[in-house]
């Protein structure tokens, strides 16, 4: 299980990161202020560290300094727009940073970006008869390797990364598409009714009106 | 043109015509000295002649014993004398007065050749008591004439002598030349020497020029040194009383446009703070599949939590800002009714906190708009409660000052802060400590407010305060005037 320091002053955006992490199976720890933090992240042993700037005791770039020998990998939760800033905190050795405020998807795809570079995502995912080979970019169903392009690819893998998770059109489009693609939802419409038919996915992968699509858990049946 | 190029040609200039002009002066009356002494001479020269000529007249017409001698024996006679004399030495001639004919004369055919002494001649008019005096140029020379009459046997005759006087006008001529080269060499020497001195003078000038061209430039820090003359050490010191009160404005300007920009980086985080709560939660709520009852309660709870604290954020922002915009309307309120409107509407909150608010009043009327000063008062009286315990105590204090004010306090037993924490509790969204300031629903501007407040009203602010024993906030202000 991937553990997940947070390092936040604010006990109610600490909460909900928490909770937000936990419904994709991640565990998280809080600490309120950077002291802590910082003896926290040294003591225990996590995958990744979430850290605000502005904190009490000692601020985010401080407890970056001090906790740069652990190696853990560090996004940072910032207010702030200011670019020196977050340039402050890439140069200090963070592997990204994150605006607030922040949608709770949009914080779990950072966290995987980051998880897959420092190689802890898992790199197969078995969704009954499924198997997706990420880093080989294969899925199987039943054994057999399915015919799918780089996109539909991308767009099951998303949804297998958060099972049970309604995923919105935009979202989609963005995680798969990028930030910077302008298309139209029906674009991911189609590329959602593919997987369905080329996956037999037909009543897991459903459908939610006004909202977009969530992918049931193999065991929610 | 350029102050040292214009006073350079002017002196150059003057110098020289101030030369000229003495120079001119002196040489032509010592020209004219000269001349007179050469006329004396002249005139000297002229009666020997005319002496010895009467006297061979004379000497001859007793030796041949005559009456009167004629006409020609007179010629002769004068033909004579011009014979023994050394020719050139001097120049003489004996003319006839009827007709202006030469009779005899030596060293005389230069002048009788020139028209200018022709017309003299012929508009002379006899005279044997004065001699005339007319200077004429022959060719380079210059001669002097000495011109009278005189009867010799009866018959009227006209006798010239005539002076070279060219040295005279050649040395005026060489004189001239000399004071000319003279005065142009000491003009430009002078000029010089003076242009020299204007450089070194306006030398400061130049430095001051760049000095103001660099403060002009932004850069406000630099001051000039006092150097040099008097009235530039004066320009010096003016331009740097110049320069310290541009740097105190820019410095001033820049303090209130690095406060707006705090004030808004602060305001954009104390907004962001809420809205991150609020966005995800919400986001949970719609994405997640099962939600348990007990965790849509909580992050209901979260959102209406931090969304009341986003209202009380614009409230007192918005009181903040209409603070500065509206007139506030001054009359005079008895401190006691307004003590005693707080102790009833505080009075819920301090039995829910357990507190005791203890107040004393002397008789005290201010000039003040009543609704801000009541706020005024609760923001304290609130950041009291906040700090405090259960079971401590609060006061509300008001007594006469000196000077006509009076001092209002509010004094309590809480948590106290640190000296650096004073220094900056009345900055917008300072909070001494966040996270409990934050659960009691603050956002820091309760005393930003505050001061605003009190400088509406001419009032000042002040605090005290001793970690773990206490807090005390003042109020300085004036009293209304009794009537």
């Amino acid at each position: 299980m991937i553990s997940i320091l947070i390092i936040e002053d604010d006990v109610n955006i600490a909460k909900m990161i928490k909770a937000t992490l936990s419904i994709v199976g991640y565990s998280g720890t809080c600490r309120y202020d950077g002291r802590s933090g910082a003896e926290e992240a040294m003591k225990g042993s996590y995958d990744l560290i979430l850290l605000d700037i502005m904190l009490p005791e000692m601020n985010g770039f401080e407890v970056m300094e001090s906790i740069k020998s652990c190696g853990t990998p560090v996004i940072f939760l910032t207010a702030m727009q200011d670019v020196a800033d977050k340039v402050k905190g890439l140069r200090l050795g963070a592997e990204d940073y994150i605006v607030k405020p922040f949608e709770a998807l949009e914080l779990l795809a950072r966290i995987d970006v980051v998880l897959r570079r420092s190689e802890k995502t898992r790199d197969t995912i078995t969704y009954g008869d499924l198997t997706a080979d990420i880093g080989r970019h294969i899925i199987t169903l039943k054994g057999q390797p399915v015919q799918l392009t780089p996109k539909e690819f991308d767009v099951i893998v998303y949804f297998l990364q958060h099972q049970d998770i309604a995923v919105t059109r935009e979202r989609l489009l963005s995680a798969v598409w990028g930030y910077e693609f302008e298309g139209e939802s029906r674009t991911v419409d189609i590329h959602v009714q593919q997987v369905r038919r080329k996956l037999g996915l037909k009543d897991k992968l459903i459908t939610i009106p006004k909202l977009g699509y969530r992918l049931e858990s193999q065991d929610s049946v | 043109m350029k102050l040292w190029q214009n006073i350079f040609l002017s002196s150059l200039l003057l110098m020289i015509l101030a030369i000229n002009i003495v120079s001119a002066a002196v040489l032509s009356s010592s020209h004219k000295m000269l001349l007179e002494r050469e006329q004396t001479h002249a005139v000297n020269e002229y009666e020997f002649f005319s002496a010895s000529f009467s006297n061979a007249v004379i000497y001859e017409r007793l030796r041949a014993d005559e009456v009167i001698l004629s006409e020609e024996q007179v010629a002769e006679i004068a033909s004579e004398l011009f014979f023994g004399r050394e020719k050139g030495a001097n120049r003489a001639a004996v003319l006839s007065a009827d007709d202006r004919k030469l009779v005899a004369g030596s060293g005389f055919d230069q002048i009788m050749e020139l028209s200018e002494f022709g017309d003299y001649l012929d508009s002379y008019s006899p005279d044997p008591d004065t001699c005339q005096i007319r200077i004429f140029p022959v060719g380079k020379a210059h001669m002097m004439t000495v011109t009278s009459s005189m009867t010799v046997e009866g018959n009227d005759y006209i006798v010239i002598t005539a002076l070279d006087v060219s040295d005279i006008y050649a040395m005026r001529d060489r004189q001239r030349d000399f004071v000319r080269k003279v005065s142009i060499i000491s003009a430009g020497i002078v000029s010089l020497i003076l242009l020299i001195t204007v450089i070194i003078l306006l030398r400061p000038l130049s430095r001051l020029n760049i000095y103001t061209k660099a403060i002009a430039g932004g850069n406000y820090k630099i001051r000039i040194r006092k150097k040099g003359s008097i009235e530039f050490r004066e320009l010096s010191g003016n331009m740097n009383i110049m320069a310290d009160s541009i740097q105190r404005n820019a410095a001033r300007l820049e303090k209130i446009a690095e406060d707006r920009q705090t004030f808004i980086a602060n305001l954009a985080h104390e907004m962001k703070t809420p809205l991150t709560s609020i966005l995800g939660f919400g986001d949970l709520l719609r994405i997640k599949k099962n939600v348990t009852d007990d965790e849509r309660m909580e992050y209901a709870g979260v959102i209406v939590e931090e969304t009341k604290r986003l209202r009380s954020l614009s409230g007192k922002l918005m009181e903040l800002v209409a603070l500065g915009g509206t007139e506030t309307e001054m009359k005079p309120v008895a401190l006691r009714e307004i003590f005693r409107d707080l102790e009833t509407a505080f009075s819920p909150q301090l039995s829910k906190n357990g507190l005791t608010l203890y107040t004393s009043c002397e008789e005290i009327t201010v000039n003040a708009d009543e609704e801000l000063l009541k706020s005024l008062l609760s923001n304290l009286i609130e950041n009291a409660v906040k700090a405090s315990s259960e079971g401590k105590r609060i006061a509300l204090n008001a007594r006469h000052s000196d000077e006509g004010r009076c001092l209002i306090s509010v004094t309590d037993e809480g948590i106290g802060m640190s000296q650096e924490a004073i220094e900056k509790v009345f900055q917008p969204f300072y909070m001494v400590d966040k996270s409990r300031s934050r659960k009691a629903g603050g956002a820091g501007l309760g005393l930003a407010l505050c001061e605003k407040i009190a400088s509406v009203h001419g009032a000042e602010l002040s605090v005290t305060s001793e970690i773990g024993k206490g807090t005390t906030v003042s109020l300085l202000m004036k009293e209304a005037d009794k009537q």
